[in-house]
């Protein structure tokens, strides 16, 4: 019997956009992320900027995607002490 | 080196005012551990007075709160104190922590070129959540308290006499452990979803320079 074929597709840049936007509404309500120069947000500011993908919004989702892939990674569970010294 | 501190703590926005509150933390380890204290609150935290202070006193261990980019750490209300093409002199022969977004991008490499013994900071936004209904009393954010307490160990390891690699490694602990302690604890769902941004910063603190410097 034959196996299913399974083919790998890239991403779009859309889809990323809602899995942020998606993952971005788990934040709090009621809490603010403060973002350095860029200022203090709400999540549903933070989800409009995403949507816009002006400088904010692209920060946001590399923050997200980094997140995803050291989930991928299992690196949560490793030795996170010596993981991430860097010099 | 006489041991002496010099601490930038501008508070003019929400960000700098949970900076502001969270350093006095450290201010008050220094005074334990001996430190003379140049500190610089509020509008204090000027190019004049800085440049002034750390001729001076010639610190051995900067310490810079603040909103800060790849190649800038600024003050209050966002004036310049240092940046890659000004003030670098004031950097050399003295180790560096700078609690402002990116700065250890650009002006981290460019002060240890041009003499500071060690750099440690963020080379991407530092990220942080706070709650808004504490912001008179930030000290009492518990939600900050995840991301500025790991933080300030920095500043407090190389107060308590430890290297510059091994105060950012403790700061890194102290980061992961809070990680640690969200993903086993049975934390609520909304604390859970801090953990992306502590990773965040965890990941992007660097030590540069000379690792073995106290």
């Amino acid at each position: 019997m034959r196996g299913k074929k399974f083919t790998t597709t890239e991403v779009s840049e859309a889809e990323i956009k809602k899995l942020v936007v998606e993952r971005l509404k788990t934040l709090p309500s009621g809490k603010q992320i403060s973002i350095g120069g860029e200022g203090s947000f709400t999540k549903e500011e933070l989800i409009k900027r995403v949507k816009l993908g002006d400088k904010l919004g692209k920060k946001m989702i590399a923050v997200e995607i980094e997140f995803l892939r050291a989930l991928k990674k299992g690196e949560f569970f490793n030795d996170q002490e010596s993981s991430y010294h860097q010099t | 080196m006489t041991k002496n501190l010099l601490i930038t703590r501008p508070n003019y926005d929400l960000p700098t005012t949970y900076l502001f509150s969270w350093s006095k933390l450290v201010i008050k380890c220094a005074y334990q551990k001996g430190f003379r204290i140049v500190d610089l609150p509020n509008g204090k935290s000027n190019e004049t007075d800085f440049a002034g202070r750390v001729n001076k006193t010639d610190p051995s261990f900067i310490f810079f709160n603040g909103h800060g980019s790849k190649s800038v750490v600024t003050g209050h209300n966002g004036e310049v104190l240092v940046s890659d093409k000004k003030n670098l002199d004031l950097l050399r022969g003295r180790v560096i922590f700078s609690r402002s977004c990116s700065s250890a991008m650009k002006l981290g490499p460019k002060s240890i070129s041009s003499g500071a013994k060690a750099f440690i900071g963020y080379k991407e936004p530092f990220i942080f959540i706070l709650e808004p209904e504490k912001s008179s009393h930030p000290l009492s954010d518990k939600t900050a308290a995840l991301f500025l307490e790991p933080s300030n160990q920095v500043a407090i390891s190389l107060l308590k006499g430890h290297s510059s690699l091994e105060a950012s490694k403790r700061a890194k602990n102290a980061f992961a452990k809070n990680i640690k302690k969200l993903l086993t604890s049975e934390s609520k769902k909304e604390d859970s979803a801090t953990l992306r941004y502590l990773f965040w910063d965890m990941k992007h603190q660097v030590c540069l320079g000379d690792a073995t410097v106290i």
